[in-house]
């Protein structure tokens, strides 16, 4: 829950109201303060925010209206607003990689190359959900190897890090593994069909 | 015979006894994101002037504002398809026009009708005792603002369209048949404002009957969202002095009687005793949103009574 101040001062109906409500959808927000400058957008911004049950206050100032509205701690509040309930509508994205080599030829260019992937998933955030680690791909979340810190950041930034627990075992690596949560194949078909897109490196 | 002096709809200039020219301009900016869609509803907002003057549009030109250096002409040539389709449904002919290079479209036309000069309608004639029609639903000004906020149906916003798109023509061929004492078309003032100019004009009292009043069906919802555009707001202060029982009505009904209208329909006057029959061959015309939605009363200085 946090506080935020808009500012939609210059701009004419229905401005101010897609701002307000481009700012609510965005996540929850507790109160909300939007500075406007005619009245009819002080109305429609008041007459918005209490439709999506919000408790609104009217301030005038030289030159200009401030309307500051508070969340109202009911649970019809949330109804009116499809997809409140899980403000986070972005596509999830799981990436499964089932090796320690990128693509065929040359396993040593391979390897560097799944380095620099690993590297570059942090660009697909914030749509970057879960990553699955199967067969080889294990190899890459325990001590000693060369992504090991990338996946550690990703972690770190709230991207789950699932690492098949047959596999590790079949490569006799169980203890060493360093980031992410041992995981079986339950939970892997489970993550692939949550996600709204699933990228496999294999 | 009529000029700049009475806030009419169009100028009317006598040519012989039993002939009188009725001119017109009124151009506007895009209500609808379908260049074809906004083309006929801005000629079909253009001709409603001369309806309401009680008139026959002969001829039409173009009034163009577009900016041809950035956008495609195609959006440009479907905005005047739209024009002359509806042009041609008024039965009139398109014979020219003038565009400006705008980085904002504009669009309309300047029309030219003809009248009979004893049958002439301008909004001054409402007498006590008259009923008020309203030919077209309120809330295209709420719903052209949902639109521009992406927050309307397609099914709403086909509706809207047609609502618009519609000429006032069917209905001002019925009128032609009664003894109508005042019409107006309502637009950018919304129904209390140009009411407010009939009751002015007229000096007479006007009572609305809120209940009656034809609404869009997504209108009310979308005022309630915070849709409601500026210009109607400015017509609900405007009006407020001269409008009486304006508290007892639900604040979003309010902005809805206020809400300034692009191609809105007629608002026509006349005696009471005839208001039904007059309602009922309207509907049968398929002018199907008409409502009698008010009364005229005894003399006074220009008020809207909402009841």
């Amino acid at each position: 829950m946090s506080e935020q101040v808009v500012d939609c001062r210059g701009m004419s109906c229905p401005g101010p109201v897609l701002k307000a409500k481009e700012i609510i959808e965005g996540g929850s927000v507790a109160s909300l303060c939007v500075l406007v400058d005619n009245r009819a957008a002080r109305e429609n911004v008041g007459r918005f925010l209490s439709r999506m049950g919000y408790k609104t206050e009217f301030e005038e100032e030289q030159g200009g209206f401030t309307v500051r509205a508070t969340r109202e701690e009911s649970a019809s509040a949330c109804e009116s607003l499809e997809g409140t309930e899980n403000p986070d509508t972005r596509d999830k994205v799981a990436v499964v990689v089932g090796t320690d080599t990128m693509g065929k030829g040359d396993d040593t260019l391979g390897r560097k190359l799944i380095k620099n992937f690993i590297a570059t998933l942090k660009e697909m955030a914030p749509e970057l959900w879960r990553i699955i680690l199967l067969n080889g791909g294990v190899k890459l979340a325990v001590e000693g190897a060369e992504s090991l810190s990338e996946l550690q950041s990703l972690e770190r930034n709230g991207v789950t890090i699932l690492v098949c627990g047959t596999c590790l075992d079949h490569f006799r690596i169980l203890d060493k593994k360093q980031v992410g949560e041992t995981t079986n194949m339950l939970d892997v078909v489970t993550a692939m069909q949550m996600a709204d897109k699933v990228i496999s490196v294999m | 015979m009529i000029g700049r002096e009475t806030s009419d709809d169009a100028g009317v200039y006598r040519l012989t006894d039993d002939m009188a020219l009725v001119q017109t301009i009124d151009f506007i900016t895009p209500v609808v994101n379908d260049p074809y869609d906004f083309g006929r509803i801005a000629a079909a907002n253009s001709l409603s002037d001369v309806y309401a003057m009680g008139g026959r549009p002969l001829t039409a030109m173009n009034v163009v504002c577009f900016p041809v250096q950035t956008m495609d002409k195609a959006v440009l040539r479907e905005i005047l398809r739209g024009g002359l389709d509806v042009v041609h449904e008024a039965g009139a002919v398109l014979v020219g026009g003038h565009s400006v290079e705008d980085p904002e479209i504009k669009y309309g036309l300047s029309v030219t009708g003809v009248v009979r000069p004893d049958r002439v309608i301008a909004n001054s004639g409402v007498k006590p005792g008259d009923a008020l029609i309203l030919t077209k639903p309120l809330g295209t000004g709420v719903l052209a603002t949902a639109i521009k906020a992406g927050l309307l149906s397609e099914q709403a916003q086909r509706r809207a369209v047609e609502v618009m798109a519609t000429l006032n023509r069917k209905a001002a061929e019925i009128m032609s048949g009664y003894p109508v004492n005042g019409c107006t078309d309502v637009t950018g003032f919304g129904l209390l404002g140009h009411a407010l100019e009939m009751a002015r004009g007229s000096k007479v009292a006007i009572a609305l009957f809120v209940g009656e009043v034809p609404l869009l069906p997504e209108a009310l919802d979308s005022a309630r969202m915070g849709l409601v555009p500026g210009g109607s707001f400015s017509n609900r202060s405007f009006c407020s002095r001269h409008v009486l029982g304006a508290e007892r009505i639900d604040p979003v009904l309010l902005d809805l009687l206020a809400d300034a209208q692009t191609s809105g329909g007629l608002l026509i006057s006349l005696p009471g005793d005839l208001a039904a029959s007059f309602l009922s061959d309207l509907l049968a015309g398929g002018v199907a949103y008409a409502a009698i939605i008010g009364r005229a009363g005894g003399a006074d200085k220009g008020t809207i009574e909402l009841r």
